[in-house]
């Protein structure tokens, strides 16, 4: 039996051990004073921030008790941002416009947000720094847009257009259909693939063309990299070349996200290239080699937003993507990685649409990992904390008036940072059409924009609209239901023999037809659709995103040049890895080597002949 | 009552994007439309050969990770070139299709795009409206396709009720292996396993694969075992799915006849999986087939639910197949015990048909081909 069960369990006693302290802190006097003291201090060390009318707003809202037991459940039910069970945030501070008149102390230590500022324990700083920070502090801006289009000159050039005003450069590189499935471009039936939807990669070479004129090391600099199936393969090529460029010494400064999540690509996206089994034990390895080497690097990113958009209900993409989440930690563990080695390390991607539920998802999310793996991983708080990247919901994106695409996304955006994202991804109003053109993607980055730095509703302070009555009834429901979830995962045999017996796959399957048959009979509204309907059904004139014949051609030439060019020294290097893989033996060091000289498709091919191909599940 | 409409369906190559499809397949079945699914990421060769296999009526392809004009294209002049340019293709993907593309596409032969926004009820009736009258073929003499019309005129003999004569059992020239056992089992894999060995041992092998799925009269079905049988979308194998059109016990009405046909058809091993069945089921009656398998998972509950399988009687092989699992040392001894009862010689295999290369499969595939030599 699987960990699933001890979670729900662990979930349950925390909830009454809140419970308890409510009763404590009304009962026993000593405990209420305590309570009270603490929450006064807080209270005291908030700074005060000025809006640009003048209005004085402190930095972090708290609710309006001064009664110890709605004090209690609040601290130890809910947690102040950065504090267990992180229900309002896995950082301190986010969002914030740096200081600019400070009216009291300070609130915690500053430092950055994605950054290390918590001590074990989880508690407010006690110590008062009453002097102003010299300088504001290092904050990342949350936008990351997900983007590839044709060749690795084309992306690259797309990457600096979108990061040329950004203080911190934050990649996210979409692959194309090849890559993804680990083919190479001159494979039979494919060419018309090559450029399209992502970025075409078959070598070491490309992923140097992808990034150039980036700083790998740099603090300031992360690559996050979509790709599930061949991750591996892909992780070995983007660490060849950044030591081709930086030398070895710029690995252990690598950061970034790898998605590299396998029960999700069963369980939704359909990216998976070996058998299950096989599919997790090479993720386990590069896991095991990235968390022990480059300490900055997130080498999985565990995906609901895959679930989402095939078409699940949120509650559904909530709970297969936590229990995912569990699985995993209970694999590494079982493997002996050490727990405080990797669970920090994990990383979380949730999408974000406009059902009711996404007020308060990743909310509860975070409260539920957090839980789970201090209680039954007995992770430390790093480990603990649920960091997040969210994307807007691509489906909600419709063909027919497309335009109302931007409202839609608004409304997405604003329920994401209603719930704390760590980052975001925006999509663009031509998202059912093509890849995103210039005109619209820069409307999706100006929106994140308008959001968090035009308004005034998440600058000065970080939690404006948490907490409500509203909120907490969503909280308490979809908790109760992710739970639910969970027990049932918990008796088909856990994860793993769930994914097996098909089971998220068929559950997520009817709620998407549910799904479509409510657009069809009005039940979901839509507007353009099935209301307010202009009647115009022309497809807009959309600027197409489409990978020409000669970019395809020069594709498949380069990488006929490279095969050919490293003919005698891939054979070596694939025997080699060959022979590591039949041993049972960590694969990702022979993988580093092998990307010197082989291209995608020839190590995808050689690992297949071993361990199997994926028998697709329908 | 008329036969139901077949059609394949399918997602192109390197593309996952199924949840339309899925949900479409959903629609078709609820509208009575028999639908063959191929799965997601597919070539155009390997949707062609199932196509004509299949005998369907025509092919929705749901594209969405670009390159569609050429994809729906190469389907269409693939089916010319194979003499099938009687089957239609159709598709959808949403707004990634456009207008335009929409209009080269059928330019190049394709019947119909539905874009996105339309309802899923439109699609079904278009479906029936087009391809409910199957399109008189020229033959020429294309084997694959000659048999796959002779099995449909055989199912619609069976629905007919009408007697059609069928070559005896006695001149077989394949030999016929029966597959049958509970539902998720892994029956489908396992052979898609064996059919990988077929093939790997002898390059001049051919086989045939008869796979059953539930059907009522009257009502459509998903017939989707050739999405997971990844070995077999191969020229040298002829695998035709059928449904049970209202029939109990794992098979169909024209099964008996279907496989009389393909055993006298060259292939080397006919190759027939039953629905997933009951305890009581015996579905190869009458010297249907020359080998019987029952495939078996450990999870079958208490010992005492062995008494009530009748296969374990009459089975030759039976294969315990998930063995990776808690349970699999217990159930093989109590199955072991069971067949002793019988005082017959029948094999027993434990396998693990998910595992590539699996040394079980390895020895049950030493057991069915060392008898026929
Ligand atoms: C859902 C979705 C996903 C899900 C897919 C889940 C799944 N298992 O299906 C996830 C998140 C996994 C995903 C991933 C990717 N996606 Co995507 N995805 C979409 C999205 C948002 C919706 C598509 C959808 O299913 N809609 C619901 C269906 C029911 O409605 P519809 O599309 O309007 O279709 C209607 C009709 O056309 C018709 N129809 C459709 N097919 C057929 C077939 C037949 C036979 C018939 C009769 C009718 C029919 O039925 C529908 C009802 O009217 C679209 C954008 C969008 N908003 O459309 C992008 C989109 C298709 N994805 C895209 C891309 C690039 C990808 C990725 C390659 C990204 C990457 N680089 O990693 C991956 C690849 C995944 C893979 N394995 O191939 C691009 C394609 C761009 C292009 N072609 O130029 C799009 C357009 C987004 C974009 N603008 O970038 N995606």
């Amino acid at each position: 039996m699987s960990k699933l069960g001890a979670v729900v369990e662990a979930v349950e006693k925390h909830g009454s051990f809140v419970l308890e302290q409510v009763k404590r802190a009304r009962s026993d006097e000593k405990f209420a004073q305590a309570v009270t003291e603490r929450w006064n201090k807080v209270k005291a060390e908030i700074p005060i921030a000025k809006a640009p009318t003048g209005l004085p707003l402190p930095r972090l809202a708290l609710p309006e008790i001064d009664e110890p037991g709605e004090i209690a459940r609040y601290l130890f039910g809910d947690g102040l941002p950065g504090e267990f069970p992180y229900l309002n945030g896995a950082y301190r501070e986010m969002y914030l416009e740096p200081l600019r008149e400070i009216e009291t102390g300070s609130y915690g230590n500053r430092k950055s947000p994605n950054g290390d500022s918590h001590n074990g324990a989880g508690r407010v700083s006690r110590a008062k720094i009453p002097e102003r920070p010299a300088r504001p502090p290092l904050q990342e801006e949350p936008t990351r847009l997900f983007s590839g289009l044709m060749l690795a000159e084309d992306t690259n050039k797309r990457f600096h257009f979108l990061s040329a005003h950004q203080r911190s450069k934050r990649l996210s590189t979409a692959f194309d259909g090849p890559t993804l499935y680990g083919i190479d471009s001159d494979a039979d039936g494919v060419f018309g693939k090559i450029g399209e939807g992502g970025v075409a990669v078959d070598t070491v070479e490309d992923v140097v063309r992808l990034y150039d004129g980036f700083e790998l090391g740099a603090p300031n600099f992360s690559a996050s990299m979509t790709i599930s199936g061949p991750a591996p393969i892909i992780m070995a090529m983007y660490i060849a070349a950044a030591k081709r460029r930086f030398g070895a010494k710029v690995v252990p400064n690598l950061r970034g996200t790898i998605q590299a999540d396998i029960f999700k690509e069963v369980q939704a996206q359909n990216e998976t290239i070996f058998p299950t089994e096989a599919s997790l034990r090479f993720l386990c390895d590069m896991i095991e080699w990235t968390t022990a080497n480059m300490p900055r690097w997130y080498p999985v990113s565990i995906s609901g937003y895959h679930i989402g958009e095939a078409g699940s209900t949120p509650v559904q993409q909530a709970a297969y993507t936590l229990s995912n989440g569990f699985a995993y930690a209970e694999m590494l563990s079982a493997r002996g990685v050490p727990i405080d080695q990797f669970a920090p390390r994990l990383s979380f991607f949730l999408d974000c649409g406009l059902d009711v539920e996404y007020i308060a998802l990743a909310r509860v999310s975070r409260k539920i990992w957090a839980i789970g793996m201090r209680d039954v991983f007995g992770a430390n708080a790093r480990g603990q904390m649920f960091k997040l990247h969210t994307q807007t919901s691509g489906r909600s994106l419709i063909a027919a008036e497309f335009k109302n695409n931007l409202t839609r996304t608004a409304a997405e955006l604003m329920l994401a940072y209603m719930n704390a994202t760590n980052s975001c991804h925006s999509n663009s109003a031509d998202e059912p059409f093509t890849t995103p053109s210039e005109e619209w993607i820069r409307l999706a980055a100006h929106g994140q924009a308008i959001l968090l730095e035009e308004s005034g509703i998440f600058k000065h302070t970080m939690n404006m609209l948490s907490g409500s009555p509203g909120m907490k009834a969503v909280e308490r429901a979809v908790e109760k239901a992710i739970l639910d979830e969970f027990r049932e995962i918990e008796s088909l045999g856990g994860v793993l023999a769930a994914v097996e017996n098909r089971y998220q796959r068929s559950q997520i399957q009817n709620a998407a037809h549910r799904y479509e048959q409510q657009i069809y009979d009005g039940t979901r509204p839509i507007v353009g659709l099935n209301r307010y309907r202009n009647g115009a059904d022309e497809m807009p004139e959309i600027e197409l995103v489409r990978t020409p014949r000669a970019k395809q051609n020069l594709q498949v030439e380069r990488l006929k040049k490279f095969k050919k060019k490293n003919a005698e020294k891939s054979k070596g290097a694939l025997d080699k890895l060959g022979a590591v893989v039949e041993r049972g033996k960590n694969c990702f060091p022979a993988l580093l080597e092998a990307v010197e000289v082989c291209s995608l498709g020839q190590i995808t091919g050689r690992l297949q002949e071993i361990v199997g191909r994926f028998r697709p599940m329908v | 009552m008329a036969l139901p409409i077949r059609i394949l369906t399918a997602v192109p190559i390197c593309d996952g994007h199924d949840s339309a499809i899925n949900t479409i397949n959903l629609e078709f079945i609820r509208h009575g439309i028999e639908v063959v699914y191929l799965g997601f990421h597919r070539y155009v060769s390997d949707i062609v050969r199932a196509a004509i296999q299949e005998d369907v009526a025509a092919i929705g392809i749901s594209s969405y990770n670009g390159g569609h004009i050429d994809f729906f294209a190469d389907v269409v002049s693939q089916l010319k070139k194979k003499g099938a340019n009687d089957i239609a293709v159709f598709g959808g993907g949403g707004g990634t299709i456009t207008h335009d593309d929409a209009r080269q596409m059928k330019h190049k032969g394709v019947d119909e795009i539905f874009f996105a926004g339309t309802s899923l009820t439109e699609m079904a009736e278009y479906v029936k409206k087009h391809y409910g009258k199957k399109k008189k073929r020229r033959m020429k003499s294309k084997p694959d396709l000659v048999l796959a019309r002779k099995l449909t005129e055989l199912e619609e003999a069976a629905g007919k009720k009408a007697k059609h004569r069928t070559p005896n059992s006695e001149h077989r020239t394949s030999k016929v292996i029966g597959f049958t056992g509970p539902g998720g089992a892994g029956k489908t894999t396992l052979i898609d396993e064996l059919v990988l060995r077929f093939l790997q041992r002898d390059r001049k092998t051919r086989i045939a694969v008869l796979s059953h799925d539930p059907s009522v009269i009257g009502e459509g079905a998903l017939l989707g075992d050739r999405a997971t049988m990844i070995n077999s979308q191969d020229d040298r194998v002829f695998m035709r799915s059928m449904a049970t059109r209202g029939q109990a016990g794992g098979l169909s009405p024209a099964t008996e006849s279907c496989l009389a046909l393909l055993a006298h058809s060259g292939f080397d091993y006919v190759i027939i999986e039953t629905v997933g069945t009951g305890q009581e089921a015996l579905p190869f009656r009458n010297k249907l087939v020359d080998q019987t398998v029952l495939v078996m998972n450990p999870d079958y509950g208490a010992r005492l639910q062995l008494q009530k399988i009748v296969m374990l009687d009459v089975a030759d092989i039976v294969v315990v197949n998930k063995t990776d699992l808690e349970r699999a040392k217990a159930a093989l001894s109590e199955i072991q015990q069971r067949l002793t009862q019988n005082k017959r010689k029948q094999e027993i295999v434990a396998t693990v048909a998910k595992r590539h290369r699996d040394p079980g499969v390895d020895e049950l595939f030493e057991l069915i081909t060392k008898e026929n030599t």
